[in-house]
């Protein structure tokens, strides 16, 4: 079985910039967890539950697949 | 650093100088009230911010909470299997229909031999899972 990093990608780091380089304790706040939970995820060490995925989205204003992508084969 | 891994770092601190003093007070006092007052250094494992925040009732994010509850699972798992190991070799040593005759001071240290497992076990298993991530 693959492991999850090899199937779900996320794009925080780079939506973080392109939102007037926010800062992570900014998004952890927003998001309400904390920085280094961002952090994890940024790593790729960690993989929300589908909760704070949308959170996480709606703090960029973009729909959850912006934010995270799944590249998983089909079962 | 998160505050849970301060308070694991912290708690294995305190683990350690529990056991370091525990030694020396056996071996120059022997078993008896004052030796058993080195456990008291274990409430020193409440000091850390993670463990005001819990008594606070701030909440751990989800990725805290995971790691906190497979930490404290780990710890009560090494407990429980200490705990079958020790019966188990009492059954196999003594017989199953021994009666066994322990001074007070053993029992109550076997108490707290055991609070210092899990706590060691979960402040390890914090370390671990905040290094090498959570893939939940």
């Amino acid at each position: 079985m693959p492991s999850p990093e090899a199937e779900i990608v996320n794009h925080i780091r780079r939506l973080r910039f392109e939102h007037g380089e926010m800062t992570q304790e900014n998004l952890a706040e927003q998001a309400g967890v904390t920085r280094h939970t961002i952090m994890a995820l940024e790593a790729g060490k960690y993989f929300p539950s589908l909760l704070l995925a949308f959170r996480i989205a709606r703090v960029f204003g973009a729909p959850v697949e912006q934010v995270f992508e799944y590249h998983g084969e089909p079962r | 650093m998160s505050d849970s891994e301060k308070w694991a770092r912290w708690t294995l601190g305190v683990v350690a100088l529990t056991i370091a003093a525990y030694g020396a007070f056996v071996a120059f006092l022997g078993h008896g009230p004052a030796t058993f007052s080195v456990f008291a250094l274990l409430a020193l494992t409440s000091v850390p911010a993670s463990s005001r925040r819990y008594f606070k009732g701030q909440r751990f994010d989800e990725r805290e909470q995971q790691i906190a509850s497979k930490a404290n699972r780990a710890g009560f798992g090494a407990f429980w299997l200490a705990f079958c190991g020790l019966i188990m070799a009492i059954y196999f040593t003594k017989g199953w229909n021994a009666t066994l005759t322990v001074p007070v001071w053993a029992l109550t240290e076997t108490l707290m031999w055991g609070f210092i497992l899990i706590v060691g076990v979960e402040a390890v298993t914090t370390i671990v899972l905040y290094r090498g991530g959570l893939h939940a």
